[in-house]
């Protein structure tokens, strides 16, 4: 599970002149499940692999090989129903002859998992693309990990490098209840690195206690929900500049700041900025803006607050907000940029 | 130049509150003077004599109407003119500036911006105050906060839930959803609470105990009034039985970060009771301090804030943002020299949270 903004963010690439585009990268083909479990409340663990026989390495199972990965990679997972979600590969690091994912049901989500819970089952066909990685695992003495629930992915196959590197490290694992909380039987041989805190029983991790001073030594690792995330980094914010690392879930409730199958990319011109970027589906004019560098004021990030509005010059936009007035909609002369679109494919922005 | 927006209508006092003596009352950082003429009308006049700005409230007023200063005795008459001076014979070239007024219903409003805008069609309904099918209490609490925060207090109710659990909120309301409609530049906004527990407050003012229905139905009309309309009754009553209360607040900036919140709250049924309007008149009190005394601990927080930090938002906002925004658009008209307050359009929903 990553976020899929943080996933498009991954392929944007701004140039000289001032344009960014998105490229695709890495396998591109159907994979066929090999096999499905309930790893814990509510999670199913899917391994991925080539069709037995398929190919002239074929045999035993195994397929051509797939690409190689690193800790903290994921792959798109793009569903019969058009819907792409990605997700974080949680087997061994780098197994190359199959993938496993882990996936939560959602049911406030936009239903992809909820597709997966239903319909996916040992011989299912899936169309996968990747594996990429924004959330790679650098070398270090020393990591802190965080798993918040179903953030426990990414982290299983760092956690095995780093015991493989011979490295001081130790996992806050927290989650709802112990009953929800994925893969322990995997982490328990580990012994006292990992610290399991089910919620219901021990209340909210205790962060302060876990990550202790500003340590130069060591990196910390965090994925889970926003919360985590939020309370992660405040608690890092004195730390040196790139000891913490994290990946975030999607937004699962709320109004959604990305569409889903009808939201084709869009093209923002920054005219004061002079530079264009192409924003893909999966990413808001706000991420995107901010990914190129250029400062911009946001705050809820649901169309709510206001604070991201921006005066648009030129185009057509898609008003996604809950804020402006149809009479304010109507003029086209501001938008929302952290939820709102174009209908033309282009916007002219001053920013 | 002033924070506030000044081309609107704000409450400025209660009929009661002036009479044929001077009353000094600061509205959106102008020292205002009221005071009554010989024929009863009301007047309001900058507080600052045009000679060497000492305040006329702390004058003289005589039985014509003249108006004197006590520093130096300038005289003017019901018009604002100058009429004479102690010292000499001819007339010094001096007038006052008059705000327009309109009193209506118990209320006096006064117009602080440009006199030509003034436009009595943007006054809001207030013939409840009237209404001899209604009775009510009112009256004006200081409050050192500065009016946005008041506004944004009345337009997101679901504090009522945490700031008022023992008398008018419980968990129903921050649970609750509301709908915001926006009307020029008005905003509305109504939360409709349907087989919930009765909060203390309406157990005892209307006899109900639970479940109820609760209605709010709030209404601000920029710049500076906010009307609720509530409506309690038995679980599955229908419109339009069941009982009906109104609460105005006339949000009247002051002067700096201070503002007068001005109050009235009217009910339709026991309108004779008079224990029970000294109950309601109690409550709404202590429940105007619990406000009160939120605000001017928040108005610490942001008048002592470095900035740097985003506000936090969420779906419950969306009026009071709407509001904000209103105001926001209304001083930023004002300041390019055009009408501040617009009027009434058709109503029509525009967002649902």
């Amino acid at each position: 599970m990553t976020d899929p903004s943080a996933a498009v963010l991954d392929t944007l690439t701004t140039t000289e002149a001032g344009t960014a585009s998105r490229h695709e990268a890495g396998f591109d083909g159907t994979l066929v499940v090999l096999s499905r479990r309930n790893v814990a409340a509510g999670v199913v663990s899917l391994e991925l692999g080539p069709r037995s026989g398929e190919g002239e390495g074929g045999g035993e199972g195994e397929g051509e090989p797939l690409p190689a990965w690193r800790p903290g990679a994921h792959i798109d997972v793009v569903l019969p129903t058009g819907i792409t979600r990605q997700y974080s590969l949680c087997g061994p690091a780098g197994h190359t002859s199959r993938w496993r994912i882990a996936v939560l049901r959602e049911p406030d989500g936009r239903g992809g998992s909820q597709w997966i819970h239903d319909n996916v089952h040992e011989g299912t066909e899936l169309r996968v693309r990747g594996p990429r990685n924004n959330f790679p695992l650098r070398p270090a003495a020393r990591y802190l990990f965080v798993g918040g629930g179903i953030g426990i992915t990414p982290l299983l196959p760092m956690i095995a490098e780093a015991e493989a590197a011979g490295a001081d490290w130790s996992l806050l694992y927290g989650g709802r209840t112990h009953a929800s909380m994925a893969f322990l039987p995997e982490l328990e041989p580990y012994g006292e690195r990992v610290d399991v805190r089910p919620q219901d029983q021990h209340g909210l991790p205790d962060l302060a206690g876990f990550l202790g001073d500003p340590d130069p030594s060591a990196l910390v690792y965090c994925c889970g929900p926003a919360g985590l995330i939020d309370a992660v980094e405040a608690r890092c914010a004195s730390w040196p500049a790139g000891s913490l690392n994290v990946e975030r879930f999607a937004a699962v409730t709320g109004q959604q700041p990305v569409g889903g199958e009808n939201n084709p990319p869009i093209e923002v011109e920054l005219r004061a900025s002079g530079m264009t970027l192409t924003v893909p589906p999966q990413l808001s004019v706000l991420k995107a803006v901010e990914h190129a560098g250029v400062p911009v004021l946001s705050s809820c990030e649901e169309g709510i607050c206001g604070s991201c509005e921006t005066a648009v010059i030129e185009g057509e936009i898609d008003h996604r907000d809950s804020l402006l007035t149809e009479d304010e909609r109507a003029a086209g002369d501001t938008m929302l940029i952290c939820v709102s679109r174009a209908r033309g494919g282009r916007l002219v922005l001053d920013l | 130049m002033s924070q506030h927006v000044r081309n609107g209508w704000y409450l400025g006092a209660w009929s009661h509150e002036i009479g044929r003596t001077l009353k000094q009352r600061w509205i959106t950082d102008m020292p205002v003077c009221f005071y009554r003429l010989p024929d009863q009308t009301v007047t309001a006049v900058e507080d600052r004599c045009p000679h060497r700005k000492y305040p006329l409230s702390l004058g003289h007023l005589d039985d014509e109407g003249t108006l004197q200063c006590d520093y130096h005795g300038y005289r003017f008459d019901g018009r604002g003119a100058c009429v004479g001076v102690a010292e000499q014979t001819d007339r010094p070239k001096a007038a006052l500036r008059r705000f327009p007024l309109v009193e209506r219903d118990g209320a006096i409003w006064i117009w602080p911006g440009d006199p030509e805008l003034a436009d009595e069609s943007l006054l809001p309904d207030t013939s409840w105050l009237n209404d001899p099918g209604w009775t009510h209490v009112h009256g004006v609490v200081p409050l050192k906060a500065r009016h946005l925060l008041l506004l944004e207090n009345l337009l997101d109710l679901t504090h009522e839930t945490f700031l008022h659990p023992t008398s008018i909120g419980n968990a129903a309301v921050a649970a609750t959803p509301i709908d915001v409609t926006v009307d020029g530049d008005r905003v509305g906004f109504s939360r409709r609470m349907t087989g919930i527990e009765a909060p203390p407050f309406y157990e005892k003012s209307c006899g109900l105990t639970s479940p109820v229905d609760r209605w709010q139905d709030g209404e601000f009309h920029p710049p500076g009034v906010f009307i609720l309309h509530i409506r309690v009754a038995a679980t599955g009553t229908e419109e339009p039985e069941g009982f009906h209360m109104r609460v105005l607040y006339g949000m009247t900036p002051a002067r700096g970060n201070e503002t007068h919140d001005f109050y009235a709250l009217g009910r339709d049924y026991l309108i004779d009771d008079e224990e029970l309007t000294t109950f309601q008149h109690e409550q709404q009190l202590a429940v105007m301090q619990e406000d009160v005394d939120a605000l001017e601990a928040q108005e610490l927080m942001y008048a002592t804030d470095p900035g740097g930090t985003a506000e936090s938002s969420i779906k419950s906002d969306l009026a009071a943002l709407r509001g904000r925004r209103s105001l926001m658009k209304m001083l930023a008209r004002e300041q390019h020299g055009q009408p501040g307050q617009q009027g009434d359009r058709t109503a029509r929903p525009t967002e649902s949270v």
